[in-house]
C-alpha cells in the first residue's frame, strides 16, 4: 500500500466534513475518489495533504506518518497535488511555475547566486532542461515555457498544474477535479495524460465530478457521501451500487431508484440524437418571459458557457440540469447581472440583461436564489427577511408580506430572532427561499436548492418549490437532483460542458439514458 | 486624577468618533482609508476659515465643514477606490491612492496662505491656530479638583449620542442592513437588488462626515488646528483604535478608542508624557500578536 | 530645468554642488530595495524605518560612547537589526495584508515614541550630534547602493528568489510546492531588516546629526519608503531604486510647481496606482490601463507583482 488512510475525521462546527474514511491506495494504481459536492472530497485531500488538522485518524505514506505534519512537509514527503480551482503562480512564467515545483530537490544556491559562478550554472541548465521535458510530459509545446501561467488557456493551465506538480518527483499524485469545466476533447486529452502517467509509474489519486473519466481511468473508486465512504470497488461494483446512485441521482420522491434513465442500456447515441432533435424546437414557447439567445460567458481564459440559447414562457417550472462544472450557475449569474456575457443576448420582459445593472434586473422582478444559499449569516432571520423586501418595497404591506411568507415557512417564523448562520442547512434553504419570495419575483432563479441536504429536507424544499409556482411565479431551477428536477419541470435542459446537450418535457428526459450519461458516463 | 479620567473619556470619545468612520470604510470594503486622517483635519481647517476668515458663524462653519467632509467622501470614492475595484486591485492599490489624495489634501491647506491658490480654505500656512475664545460659549465649572470646559465636556455626549444614532441606523434600519450585507456578503446583496456601488458611495459619505466632524470638535475642544493634526493626533492612533477594537467593528472602534483614551492616560500617569504614544502602539502590537481579529472581531479562513 | 540643464551640461559641477541630494538619493535607493524584499516575499511590511533608527543610533551611540571604529558600529548595528527582525518577525509574520502593515506601524511607532523620543540616551527630540566619521561621502553610499541592488537582484534569481515568488504568488500553492513557507518569508524580512539597518547607519553618518523626526523614523518615513516601491514597481529589483529616484527628484522634476509640489506628488501617485498598476517600471512596456470613461475599447494590463 502506497497510502493508508485510517478513520480519518475532520469536523467544522457541527458538519461531519470527514467522518471516518478508511481508504487504501495501491502502489502503482489510480485511485477515484468520487462523490456528490459537498460530499467532503476536497476536505479529505487537504485534510491528507496538511492544509486542514486531523481531527481524529492517521495516515501514511508507506511508513512516513503523515497525521500532523504542515503542508509543506507533506509535499516534501512525495505527496504533490492540483487544486480544483487552479492555483498556478499567475504572474510567473510556465517555466518558472515548475521550477519552482523542484524546490525541495534543488540544491540551496545562495552563495553560487552572490558569487555567479559558472561552475554552478551546470545544475541550473538541467534543471530547466528538466522544466522543458516535464512541460513535454504534459504535452504542452516548449514555446508555451516563457508564457505567463495566467494568460494561458484554461486546457493548458490545468496542464501546466500537473507539470509542477510532477516536478516533485511525487510517490503520489492527488488530482482535484483535474477536468472541470472542460469541454469533451480536453477531457479525453486529459484522460489519456493521467494513463500516460499511471503507465510510467505513478501512482494516482483522481478526484473528479466527470464520470466517464473516473469510470474510464480508475481501476478502484470509492464514493464519498456526507464525509462517509459509503462504497469502494471497482468502477463497474460502483456505478451499479444502488446508494451510489442514489447519492448521484437522488430519489425520485416516490420514484424507485430502479428506474433510473438509461437503466436498460439500449443505443444511447442514437437516443441522444433523436431527443435532441425531436423535441428541442418543438417545445420552445412562442411567447417567453425570458429570452436567451446564443449566450457565450467566460471567466478570462475559461469558456464557461457556449452559444446557449433557451426560453422560459410565464407560468413554467423549466430545469437546467447536469453534472457539476457544466455551467448552469454562469447561466443564471450572467442573467442575474453579476457576469457579463461575452457575446449573445438575453431578455427578460424586454429588459436587457447583458447591460442592466444587477439591482435593476430584480426590481424588474427576476430574483435569485443562489447556490450555496448565501444567506446573511450574521443578521438575524428576521433581518433577512426585511432586508429582501429592499427591491420592492411598498411601505405598509411590507409587514403583511413578511408575516405571509413565514405562515408558508413555519421554520422560520419560530427562529426570526436568531441569526441565520445559526440555522441548519435546511433551514439556510428555506430562508433564501423566503427572501427570493419577499422580492416578489415573476421568475425566479433556483441554483442548487437541495444541494447538500438530508433526503427529507429535499422533500420539503421541493414541496416548497412546487407551491411557489402554484401560486403563479415562472421558475428557472438548476439542479444536480436531476429526477427531482425533472419531476417537476415542465421543460429541461441538460448542459454539458457549457453547451446545451439536449432538451424536452421532463417526463422525456426523465427515460433518455442519456441524462443518466450526463452525470454517471458511460 | 479624577481629572485624568475625564481627559481620558473626552479624548477618548474623539479618537472612537474618528475611528467609527475609519472603521466603517474597512469593515464594507477591508480596505483602510488612508485619507480619513487628511478628512478630520480639513473638517477642523475648513470650520476655521469659514468662522474665523470668512466671519460666518460658527454653526454654519461646523455644517458646511462636515458637508466638505461628507463630499471629499465621495471623491475618495469616485477617484481612489471605484476605478481600483473595478479590476479587482489588491488592497495594497487602495492604500497607496488614499495616501495620494491624503497627500493632495494636507499640502493644500499647508500651502493656503494670503495671496496662494488655496487662500478661501486657509490662510494660516503650517502654522497652529485656535477658535477665538468666544467662538462658542464655553461656561466653566469647577467642581471640586475638577475643571469642566462646556466645549471639552460637551463632547462626551455629543460623540456618544452620534455614535448611537450611528448604531441605530446600523443595527435597526433598512439602510443599515443593506450596509451590513453589502459588508457581508456583496454577492448575496446584489442579488437582493442592492446597488453595492451607492452603497458604499453612502459609506463613504458617512465615514467621511463623521470624520471631518471629529475634526471639528478636536479644534475646538483642543484648540489646535493645523495642517498636521490628523497626521499627528489620529492618523495612527486611529489604527490602534479599529485594530484593539476588531477592524471593521463599530462598537469596537467605540470601545477601542476610549480603551485607547484610557491607556494613554495611564501611561501619562505612569510614566511621563513621552511614554504616551509609545505605549498605544505597543498594545497595537500585542493586540495584532495575541489577537489579530480585536475585541470584537471575527477570524477569517480562507477557503482552498 | 536649470537642474537638468547643468546635470548634463556640467555633470561635475553638478556633482559637487548637490553632493546632499546625490546621497540622499542612494540611500533612498538602499531603503528602497529593502522594501523591495519584502515586498517581493508577498509581506506587506512597514517596519524599514524602525530598523532604519536600530542603524543609526546604534552606531552612532557606539561611537559617541566608545569611540569603537566605524566599520564595527556599522557591523554591530546592522546584525542587531537582524536579531531584533527575527524577534518581531516570529509573532507578526502570519499576519497578512494589512494587518501586517499595521503590525509593523505598530512596531516603527512603538520605537520611535517609546524608545527613541523617550530614553534619554537617544537624546529624546533633540536627537544626536556628533563628529563621526562620514564613512566615506558619497562614493561609498552610491557603492553600496549597488552592491545591495546586486546582492538582491541574485538572490531574486536563485532557489530562494522563486520560493519567495511562489510565496508572494500563492502561499498555498508554495506550501504544495513543498516550501516552507514561514522560514523563506523570515529570511526576507531579516535580509530587509538587514539593509535597512544599513540604510539608517550609513544616513546617520551623512548628516552629522541623527534626527529623531517622524519623518524620519516614523509613519511618514514608512509611507514614503511604500512610495518608493509602488510607485517604482516591486516587480524587479530596480523598480524601488527608480522609484526613490524619482520621488526625490519630483521637487526638480515639477520644478514650476513651486510649493504646490506635494499636491503635484500625490497626483502623480494616485495617477499610477489608477493607470500604471504595476508601476514605472513593470511589465507590458508602456501600457497603462484605460478606465472605463475612456472612449475606447479597454485593454487589460497585468496586475502589480
Amino acid at each position: 500500500m502506497l497510502l493508508r488512510l485510517d478513520d480519518v475525521r475532520r469536523h467544522f462546527g457541527g458538519v461531519h466534513a470527514v467522518d471516518g474514511v478508511s481508504l487504501e491506495v495501491e502502489q502503482g494504481s489510480i485511485q477515484g475518489l468520487i462523490g456528490p459536492n459537498g460530499a467532503g472530497k476536497t476536505t479529505l485531500v487537504n485534510v491528507i495533504t496538511g492544509y486542514t488538522r486531523f481531527q481524529s485518524g492517521r495516515a501514511w505514506l508507506e511508513s512516513d506518518e503523515l497525521s500532523g505534519l504542515p503542508a509543506h512537509r507533506v509535499a516534501g514527503l512525495g505527496i504533490a497535488r492540483t487544486f480544483q480551482n487552479i492555483r498556478l503562480f499567475k504572474d510567473l512564467t510556465a517555466l518558472e511555475n515548475v521550477l519552482i515545483g523542484m524546490h525541495v530537490r534543488r540544491r540551496d544556491d545562495t552563495l553560487a547566486q552572490l558569487g555567479t559562478l559558472p561552475v554552478f550554472r551546470g545544475n541550473e541548465q538541467e534543471l530547466i532542461k528538466d522544466a522543458h521535458a516535464l512541460l513535454e510530459t504534459v504535452g504542452l509545446p516548449s514555446s508555451v515555457g516563457p508564457r505567463h501561467a495566467a494568460t494561458l488557456p484554461y486546457g493548458d493551465q490545468r496542464r501546466l498544474e500537473i507539470a509542477r506538480a510532477l516536478a516533485l518527483r511525487p510517490r503520489l499524485l492527488i488530482l482535484d477535479e483535474p477536468a472541470a469545466g472542460m469541454n469533451p476533447s480536453e477531457k479525453q486529452g486529459m484522460r489519456e495524460l493521467i494513463e500516460r502517467l499511471n503507465a510510467d509509474g505513478l501512482t494516482i489519486l483522481l478526484i473528479d465530478h466527470d464520470m466517464r473519466l473516473v469510470m474510464g481511468v480508475c481501476r478502484r473508486v470509492a464514493v464519498l457521501n456526507f464525509g462517509k465512504k459509503i462504497a469502494d470497488g471497482t468502477p463497474k461494483e460502483v456505478s451499479t451500487d444502488p446508494t451510489v446512485i442514489k447519492a448521484y441521482l437522488g430519489t425520485g420522491g416516490e420514484r424507485e431508484v430502479r428506474s433510473a434513465p438509461g437503466a436498460t442500456g439500449v443505443d444511447e447515441e442514437r437516443e441522444v440524437e433523436q431527443a435532441a432533435g425531436s423535441s428541442r424546437a418543438a417545445r420552445e414557447p412562442e411567447k417567453a418571459i425570458l429570452d436567451v439567445e446564443d449566450l457565450t460567458v467566460s471567466y478570462g481564459a475559461i469558456v464557461a458557457v457556449r452559444g446557449v440559447s433557451f426560453r422560459v414562457a410565464a407560468g413554467e417550472i423549466v430545469a437546467l440540469i447536469g453534472a457539476n462544472g457544466a455551467g448552469k450557475s454562469t447561466i443564471l449569474n450572467t442573467l442575474s447581472g453579476l457576469i457579463r456575457p461575452e457575446s449573445g443576448r438575453a431578455t427578460f420582459d424586454g429588459l436587457d440583461l447583458a447591460n442592466a445593472k444587477a439591482s435593476a434586473i430584480v426590481k424588474r422582478g427576476l430574483v435569485q436564489v443562489p447556490e450555496g444559499r448565501e444567506i446573511l449569516a450574521r443578521q438575524t432571520v428576521m433581518e433577512n427577511l426585511e432586508l429582501a423586501t429592499w427591491a420592492r418595497r411598498d411601505g405598509a404591506t411590507t409587514r403583511r408580506r413578511i408575516e405571509d411568507v413565514l405562515k408558508r415557512f413555519p421554520i422560520l417564523g419560530e427562529r426570526r430572532d436568531l441569526s441565520a448562520g445559526s440555522l441548519s442547512g435546511g433551514e439556510q434553504q428555506m430562508l433564501a427561499i423566503a427572501r427570493g419570495l419577499l422580492a416578489r419575483p415573476r421568475l425566479l432563479l433556483l441554483d442548487e436548492p437541495s444541494l447538500g441536504l438530508a433526503p427529507q429536507m429535499v422533500d420539503e424544499v421541493f414541496r416548497a418549490i412546487e407551491e411557489i409556482h402554484k401560486d403563479g411565479t415562472t421558475i428557472l431551477l438548476v439542479e444536480q437532483n436531476a429526477l427531482r428536477a425533472l419531476a417537476i419541470a415542465d421543460r429541461a435542459y441538460v448542459i454539458e460542458t457549457g453547451r446545451i446537450l439536449l432538451s424536452g418535457s421532463g417526463d422525456e428526459l426523465l427515460h433518455n439514458p442519456a441524462v443518466r450519461r450526463a452525470y454517471l458516463g458511460g | 486624577m479624577d481629572q485624568q479620567i475625564l481627559n481620558a473619556i473626552f479624548i477618548g470619545s474623539i479618537y472612537a468618533l474618528f475611528a467609527v468612520g475609519y472603521t466603517l470604510v474597512f469593515g464594507i470594503l477591508d480596505i483602510l482609508n488612508l485619507a480619513h486622517s487628511a478628512v478630520f483635519m480639513l473638517g477642523a481647517a475648513l470650520t476655521y476659515s469659514l468662522v474665523v476668515t470668512h466671519g460666518q458663524p460658527f454653526w454654519i462653519g461646523a455644517v458646511l465643514g462636515v458637508a466638505a467632509s461628507a463630499l471629499i467622501g465621495l471623491v475618495i470614492e469616485h477617484v481612489c477606490l471605484r476605478p481600483l475595484r473595478r479590476r479587482q486591485a489588491p488592497p495594497i492599490a487602495a492604500l497607496i491612492s488614499t495616501i495620494g489624495l491624503a497627500l493632495v489634501i494636507v499640502a493644500a491647506v499647508e500651502q493656503g496662505k494670503s495671496g496662494s491658490l488655496f487662500s478661501w480654505l486657509w490662510v494660516d500656512g503650517a502654522n497652529s491656530v485656535a477658535f477665538p475664545p468666544g467662538t462658542v460659549p464655553n461656561p466653566t465649572w469647577h467642581i471640586g479638583d475638577l475643571t469642566l470646559e462646556a466645549s471639552k465636556v460637551l463632547i462626551i455626549p455629543i460623540s456618544i449620542a452620534l455614535m448611537l444614532i450611528l448604531g441605530y441606523v446600523m443595527r435597526f434600519t433598512q439602510v443599515g442592513r443593506g450596509l451590513r450585507a453589502v459588508a457581508e456578503n456583496p454577492r448575496a446583496a446584489r442579488l437582493m437588488g442592492l446597488d453595492v456601488d451607492r452603497m458604499i458611495s453612502l459609506t463613504l459619505v458617512i465615514s467621511s462626515a463623521l470624520g471631518g466632524l471629529a475634526g471639528i470638535l478636536f479644534g475646538l475642544a483642543l484648540g489646535d488646528i493645523s495642517p498636521y493634526i490628523g497626521r499627528d493626533n489620529v492618523e495612527v492612533r486611529g489604527l490602534a483604535v479599529i485594530v484593539l477594537g476588531g477592524m471593521g467593528s463599530i462598537p469596537g472602534a467605540v470601545i477601542g478608542g476610549y480603551l485607547l483614551g484610557l491607556i494613554e492616560i495611564l501611561a501619562l500617569v505612569t510614566f511621563g508624557s513621552n511614554a504616551r504614544g509609545g505605549v498605544a502602539f505597543a498594545a497595537l502590537f500585542l493586540m495584532l500578536v495575541l489577537r489579530p481579529q480585536g475585541l470584537f472581531g471575527t477570524r477569517l479562513r480562507e477557503r482552498i | 530645468m536649470d537642474f537638468f540643464i547643468q546635470l548634463l551640461s556640467d555633470p561635475i559641477g553638478f556633482w559637487n554642488s548637490h553632493t546632499l541630494l546625490i546621497s540622499q538619493i542612494g540611500i533612498n535607493g538602499v531603503v528602497a530595495t529593502s522594501m523591495f524584499l519584502v515586498l517581493y516575499s508577498g509581506q506587506l511590511s512597514l517596519a524599514a524605518p524602525g530598523f532604519m533608527a536600530i542603524g543609526a543610533y546604534t552606531s552612532v551611540l557606539m561611537e559617541l560612547h566608545w569611540h569603537t571604529p566605524v566599520v564595527l558600529n556599522v557591523a554591530v548595528a546592522v546584525i542587531l537589526a537582524g536579531i531584533v527582525g527575527l524577534l518581531v518577525g516570529l509573532p507578526v509574520l502570519r499576519l497578512r495584508g494589512v494587518f501586517l502593515a499595521i503590525a509593523t506601524i505598530g512596531f516603527i511607532e512603538a520605537l520611535h515614541l517609546g524608545v527613541i523620543l523617550n530614553v534619554p540616551i537617544t537624546g529624546e527630540g533633540l536627537g544626536l550630534q556628533h563628529e563621526a566619521d562620514p564613512l566615506g561621502g558619497v562614493p561609498i553610499i552610491l557603492v553600496s547602493l549597488v552592491a545591495v541592488v546586486f546582492v538582491v537582484w541574485r538572490l531574486t534569481k536563485g532557489r530562494l528568489g522563486s520560493a519567495w515568488s511562489a510565496i508572494r504568488q500563492d502561499e498555498i500553492a508554495a506550501l504544495s510546492q513543498g516550501i516552507h513557507v514561514a522560514r523563506y518569508k523570515m529570511i526576507a524580512f531579516i535580509a530587509s531588516a538587514l539593509i535597512a539597518s544599513y540604510a539608517g547607519a550609513l544616513e546617520a553618518h551623512l548628516n552629522f546629526f541623527v534626527d529623531p523626526g517622524d519623518s524620519q523614523y516614523g509613519v511618514t518615513r514608512a509611507v514614503q519608503v511604500l512610495t518608493f516601491a509602488v510607485l517604482g514597481g516591486s516587480g524587479f529589483v530596480i523598480g524601488p531604486v527608480v522609484g526613490a529616484l524619482i520621488v526625490t527628484l519630483l521637487p526638480y522634476i515639477f520644478e514650476g510647481a513651486g510649493d504646490y509640489i506635494n499636491i503635484i506628488a500625490g497626483i502623480f501617485l494616485i495617477a499610477v496606482i489608477i493607470f500604471r498598476p504595476q508601476g514605472i517600471v513593470g511589465r507590458g512596456g508602456l501600457a497603462i490601463v484605460r478606465p472605463a470613461w475612456w472612449p475606447r475599447s479597454r485593454v487589460s494590463a497585468p496586475s502589480p507583482g
